[in-house]
């Protein structure tokens, strides 16, 4: 037992040494610094596994704490594992024991908003800044009154990866999906993988089907309405889609075990799949880990809809924003979402910023796949900005494992998933 | 005759039971060693044909992982030690003290070894945090010491019953008080029994997962038990091989820890079996 | 069951000796339970505190259609692994015991391979069976199975398999307390019974059935007791293995709790949960208890 300890603090010394610098494990900038701001983040970034990743923050925080030699940054870590740890982070600032800035989910964003915990950091984005935001993202970032109440500083979406040695045209529809993935099956391959096991993942991805229809999750009060009216069909039309394509072996039955896009990542580097539905940060992810050969036969395209011109994409991403309400603490956490993360930090780890002169302005974002991206997103869909979308994701996640699983009809589990989101909504 | 057909069957219905009980080892540590290449061959090549150290030696660059696994260590030994300590009255009173209700105390303290974290979890961090304890090691320590007490009263019990009570009635004579007794003669004699009912409680509290994850907040804080969710799914590239690399890493200390240790645990539970 | 019987005069003053271990059980079990009973009453969650008492989110809870499924997924988990794990860690003890007997080289090694596993924290296990599990094609035991002609096996997509392969990972790691549990009491048994028996020419199952089984059978039962505990309150292993899925095929008690509380911030609801977790950890301990009660 004393030998392991002795063996970990010898190996520990060195790294910890050569690291007390201006970025440690829990702090940027110089110990002795007299203001302190707590900034809550998360592990893809400053403190990411990836070298080149870690060492372009640490570059941009050095860089920004020179620049204000009063302060020093207290940085706190959040897991993975974003509906807890986010539960958890608007619990302690509640209890006024938050951080003075953190990284907030753009889905849990609405209801740190309601809860009005979030304040404003208008002095640190002018309204043109505003006005440059997509537009999906400017409503989910400001109040009525016009504040700014956190900054958007990258998006997500999903598109169709495919091996074009096996699906060389781009499916369009749903139609053309099924097709060309029982095409790839004959080839002995997996025709089409996406996400079916119990995450949020799951039901983010499968939304796009559903939005695609014009079909909407909740009212504009945020009440339940996903199996009401025009949207049950919808809803229904978006579920036969998935349930077809694996009952007719399109999609293999183990997508309902899926609970990572790594899976997808680790399908085309074994060559094993012809088609998965992913996310645009998964194209860089294999531009690094495949042969270039190999890579040269992976293309994206947007997700197909029921019909060629019904398209439709979740988006995703993560915010900053400012939970302390000292004014100055507020502004430097705006500086640091606007100088360190949007604008060099997107293009650092080539995450799609929110705003077009961004990609305008960095070379990052010159390669063809930005074109289909930005394009892709006209058609982005957020998440509605209602506290009972976790309670809908998780009852979509239950239904769809259930459908595509063979052990529920698809109507019958949509009027269950209704009568618990209506139960839990009742209770909020 | 039968006595060597009884020693085949005994290695065949082993072999098997072994069979189970090594494969996600070896398996996990083919997985560390390969290239990401490899990784996808699955079973195909067992044995990597270019086996590397290169995961562990990404997983050991990292000084935060070290910090993980002390902290765990930290965390799990400090806690067994408390659950001990506190265990250590009730555990002597219950085997040497005639009173009645004792019966009510041992099944009160087997019913409360019942209740999960879960249950107790959520008012424990309102308090905690109105106490100002959150972040803090001594939070986790606390609630360990409370979550180990209830087996280590029971494993002491055993292991002070088996003391035989005649030494303990000579001192009495000699006009020894029960402390003195217990602490001149008692625990050293049962110094096997408390080190299993230490070594049990820090096991448990090495694979904790939700209390550390609720009351630390602090990525620094963590044991490994919770930093290693973040290994899973958190890292920018197809992953298996570093995840694998970081599963032994994480495991082999305790392991290892146990391995010396173990001959000890299963002798002082011997000493005094589950008799009650 | 009568300690008044054996109390003997001039003795029994434990309330100092007991003062350590109440306090705690009251500081850090029973006024948490009450908090917990009293939150269930009302309609707080993690966001909001309560605003008074309320039987909404009991009522809810307990007519929640998925409750049933729930539990019924919580039977079945914590009854087959209670199962095999008692017979596995019997089996092994005996066995273990019977080799030392022998003097068989191999079973201090083997028996440090079943408790290495136990060791694992739950995260670390599930995530280890998930890359094990892993059902693409070139997934660690589809492809071994594939070798001898066989699978490939749904282990976690089929949603009556994933319940299968979460008992699958929770017997690997648990089975050495048990384990423990039994090589202690089976040591503890006088050996002169065995050769007793011996002399009489009993058969190894006569021995077992007349001797072994009868005097381990308190080991038994305070073993299924704490065996039980540990896999009703089992839930990270499961977490991080299937998160509950598919559907909800794997969504056992504990996981519906935690999920409540930390995934819907359901705070009234969650502890609605926990004090039915509570009350079946309860009921299960005095069943168990009464039934493996000493009958001397």
């Amino acid at each position: 037992m004393k030998t392991c300890i002795l063996a970990a603090t010898l190996v520990a010394a060195p790294a910890l040494a050569s690291a007390q610098e201006l970025v440690t494990r829990s702090r940027v900038g110089l110990p002795d610094a007299p203001n302190t701001l707590t900034f809550r983040l998360t592990s893809y970034d400053l403190y990411s596994s990836d070298p080149a990743t870690r060492e372009a923050f640490e570059g941009l925080f050095s860089a920004f704490i020179r620049a204000r030699p009063g302060w020093k940054i207290e940085t706190q870590l959040q897991t993975g594992n974003i509906g807890q740890e986010q539960a958890r982070l608007l619990q302690q600032t509640q209890a006024g024991r938050g951080p003075d800035c953190a990284m907030i989910d753009s889905s849990q964003l609405a209801l740190f908003k309601d809860t009005g915990v979030l304040q404003p950091m208008n002095a640190v984005f002018s309204d043109e800044d505003v006005a440059d935001l997509f537009p999906y993202v400017r409503e989910a970032v400001t109040d009525d009154a016009g504040n700014v109440l956190a900054w958007w500083w990258f998006t997500d979406l999903r598109v169709l990866y495919r091996d074009t040695s096996i699906v060389p045209e781009a499916p369009q529809t749903w139609h053309e999906v099924k097709a060309a993935a029982l095409a790839a099956v004959e080839q002995g391959r997996e025709g089409i993988l996406f996400n079916g096991g119990r995450w949020e993942g799951t039901s983010f991805d499968w939304l796009a089907n559903f939005w695609a229809q014009g079909g909407e999750l909740t009212d504009e009060s945020g009440a339940p309405v996903f199996a009401e009216g025009d949207n049950r069909e919808k809803f229904l039309n978006a579920v036969a889609y998935y349930q077809n394509l694996v009952e007719s072996g399109a999609a293999p039955r183990r997508i309902t075990s899926i609970t990572d896009y790594d899976a997808f990542n680790a399908a085309a580097a074994a060559g094993s799949a012809a088609m998965f539905v992913g996310g645009n940060w998964q194209y860089g992810q294999l531009r690094n880990t495949l042969p270039e050969d190999t890579f040269a036969i992976w293309e994206v395209s947007e997700l197909p809809g029921p019909t060629p011109d019904q398209r439709a994409t979740g988006t995703g991403g993560w915010t900053i924003a400012a939970l302390s309400d000292d004014p100055e603490k507020a502004a430097l956490c705006g500086e640091i979402a606007k100088e360190i993360y949007a604008g060099p930090g997107n293009a650092a780890q080539g995450l799609l910023p929110t705003s077009q002169p961004i990609y305008d302005r960095y070379d990052a974002y010159d390669g063809p796949e930005y074109d289909l991206f930005v394009e892709a997103l006209e058609n982005g869909v957020a998440r509605p900005g209602a506290a009972i979308y976790p309670e809908i994701s998780n009852q979509i996640q239950i239904l769809l494992g259930d459908v595509l699983s063979g052990s529920a009809e698809p109507e019958a589990a949509l009027d269950a998933a209704a009568s618990a989101v209506q139960s839990a909504y009742e209770r909020q | 005759m039968s006595a060597r057909w009884g020693d085949v069957a005994t290695y065949a219905v082993l072999a098997v039971l072994a069979v189970f009980f090594a494969v996600p080892f070896a398996w996990l540590v083919s997985l560390a060693v390969r290239t990401p290449a490899e990784i996808y061959l699955g079973a195909a090549r067992f044995i990597p044909e270019t086996p590397t150290l290169d995961n562990f030696r990404t997983i050991l660059s990292d000084p935060a992982f070290l910090i993980y696994l002390w902290n765990g260590l930290k965390l799990s030994a400090l806690g067994g030690a408390l659950a001990v300590v506190l265990a250590i009255p009730a555990a002597y009173a219950c085997a040497r003290v005639p009173f009645r209700g004792r019966q009510v105390v041992l099944v009160g303290l087997l019913a409360v070894q019942m209740i999960s974290p879960l249950v107790i979890l959520v008012p424990l961090y309102r308090w905690m945090n109105a106490l100002d304890l959150l972040n803090r090691d001594v939070s986790v320590i606390a609630v360990y010491g409370a979550l180990g007490m209830p087996l280590a009263v029971w494993l002491l019990k055993v292991a002070f019953d088996a003391i035989p009570i005649e030494l303990e009635e000579a001192a009495s004579i000699d006009g020894a008080s029960r402390p003195v007794i217990l602490m001149r003669i008692v625990l050293p004699l049962a110094r096997s029994g408390i080190a299993s009912a230490f070594i049990l409680a820090m096991v448990m509290n090495w694979s904790q997962f939700l209390i550390p994850f609720i009351l630390l907040e602090r990525d620094g804080d963590w044991p490994i038990s919770v930093a290693i969710f973040n290994f899973a799914g958190s890292v920018s590239a197809s992953t298996t091989q570093l995840l694998a690399a970081a599963c032994l890493v994480a495991v082999m200390p305790a392991v290892l820890v146990f391995i010396l240790l173990q001959r000890m645990i299963v002798s002082a539970l011997i000493g005094g079996a589950v008799k009650g | 069951m009568t300690p008044t019987a054996e109390r003997a005069p001039g003795q029994g003053y434990p309330a100092p000796w007991l003062i350590p271990a109440v306090a705690v059980l009251a500081t850090f079990y029973a006024v948490p339970v009450l908090d917990v009973t009293r939150l269930a009453f009302s309609d707080a969650t993690l966001i909001q505190p309560a605003s008074g008492f309320s039987t909404v989110a009991l009522r809810s809870i307990l007519t929640d259609p998925a409750l049933p499924q729930v539990l019924g997924t919580t039977l079945v988990f914590v009854a087959v692994n209670v199962a095999v794990l008692q017979l596995a860690g019997l089996a092994i003890a005996l066995l273990i015991v019977r080799g030392e007997r022998r003097e068989l080289p191999g079973m201090a090694a083997f028996r440090t391979l079943v408790l290495a596993a136990w060791v694992v924290p739950g995260i670390a296990n599930g995530l280890i069976w998930g890359m094990l599990f892993d059902e693409a094609p070139y997934g660690t035991l589809n492809s071994l199975l594939a070798y001898a002609g066989l699978g490939p096996v749904a282990w976690l997509s089929d949603p009556q398999m994933a319940l299968v392969s979460a008992v699958i990972a929770n017997v690997w790691q648990g089975t050495a307390f048990s384990m423990i549990v039994f090589y202690a009491a089976r040591r503890g048994i006088d050996p002169v019974l065995y050769e007793v028996a011996e002399l009489d020419a009993a058969g190894p199952w006569r021995t077992f059935r007349s001797i072994t089984l009868p005097l381990m059978r308190r080991a038994i039962a305070v073993n299924s007791v704490l065996v039980s505990v540990q896999t009703l309150n089992t839930f990270d292993s499961i977490l991080a293995l299937t998160g509950g899925g598919p559907g909800r095929a794997t969504e056992v008690l504990s996981l519906f709790t935690f999920n409540t509380v930390f995934y819907n911030l359901d705070l009234a609801g969650g502890s609605v949960l926990a004090v039915l977790l509570f009350a079946i950890g309860m009921g299960l301990t005095i069943l168990i208890g009464w039934l493996g009660r000493d009958r001397t």
